[in-house]
């Protein structure tokens, strides 16, 4: 089963992803913040992270950043969910290493869809 | 289930009771009360989305109940599941209104506060015939755009 790196400081964010991803067969594994999602990056493997942008602490750029420096993280998937649709943010994305960027709110049959494309 | 969102970091400060003495007073304190506002809707919008939840995981459950009936008795009406089903999905599409509007209302709180910061530094100075404070820049980008709860894009590198 394919284990996910949700993360996000919306509580409600965090319940809605969790709930289309698991009943999609997914395991999921929640963050509250880029810093959380870096501290349990650290002590398993996850096929994909999908990471909100604004988040108190570390945001999902830096988050990004920090995964892609880890050997661990060089290949896995990387999508930014967030209400940020501007294309300046897009690019600092793109730059960071994201695998792609979905701007929220999501859908959720559009949302696994996705997923099964960068997953492997 | 309980949902905490919590409100951004900022000093509480008692909202003042007397009338205002001067018209940047009054400003401050429309300002002070818009804050105070916006923490109340905060608080509203909480309780909002957890009755929300809570109504939608029990129709969830239900319906993953009679998906399993189906299975054994055909005869039970299997579009009409699918329909309910679709209007789930919209559900949650339309449940992230919180993460946006706690959003918004993050980003308006800490406008209000600004102004009324500005308007305390400048009130002396300008009792005192002296110019104010110059305005202190504004790190303020908006980070939403959207204004209605239809699906966004998708976008892969």
């Amino acid at each position: 089963m394919h284990s996910i790196l949700a993360v996000d400081d919306s509580a409600s964010m965090r319940q809605m992803v969790s709930f289309t991803l698991k009943n999609a067969g997914f395991h999921v594994v929640e963050a509250v913040d880029g810093q959380d999602a870096w501290e349990k990056a650290g002590l398993r493997d996850f096929s994909l992270v999908l990471t909100d942008q604004n988040m108190p602490r570390m945001d999902g750029i830096s988050l990004t950043k920090k995964l892609r420096e880890n050997p661990k993280f060089k290949s896995t998937p990387i999508l930014i969910l967030t209400t940020e649709s501007g294309d300046q943010m897009k690019m600092a994305g793109r730059a960071a290493g994201a695998t792609g960027w979905l701007v929220k709110p999501f859908d959720p049959a559009k949302l696994i869809e996705v997923i099964g494309k960068v997953i492997r | 289930m309980r949902i905490e969102e919590p409100i951004p970091d900022r000093p509480h400060r008692p909202l003042p009771l007397l009338a205002a003495a001067r018209p940047q007073d009054s400003v401050q304190d429309s300002l002070r009360l818009a804050t105070h506002d916006l923490d109340r809707l905060q608080r509203l919008l909480s309780d909002a989305t957890e009755t929300l939840l809570g109504h939608f995981y029990g129709a969830s459950s239900q319906l993953s109940q009679w998906s399993r009936l189906v299975a054994t008795q055909p005869a039970l009406p299997e579009h009409k599941l699918h329909q309910t089903l679709a209007h789930l999905a919209g559900a949650v599409t339309a449940l992230q209104f919180q993460d946006m509007a706690s959003q918004l209302i993050r980003h308006t709180h800490r406008r209000l506060q600004h102004c009324a910061d500005q308007l305390a530094d400048d009130g002396p100075a300008r009792d005192a015939g002296r110019p104010g404070m110059p305005a202190a820049a504004l790190p303020l980008r908006n980070p939403v755009a959207q204004d209605e709860m239809h699906a966004g894009s998708v976008e892969l590198f």
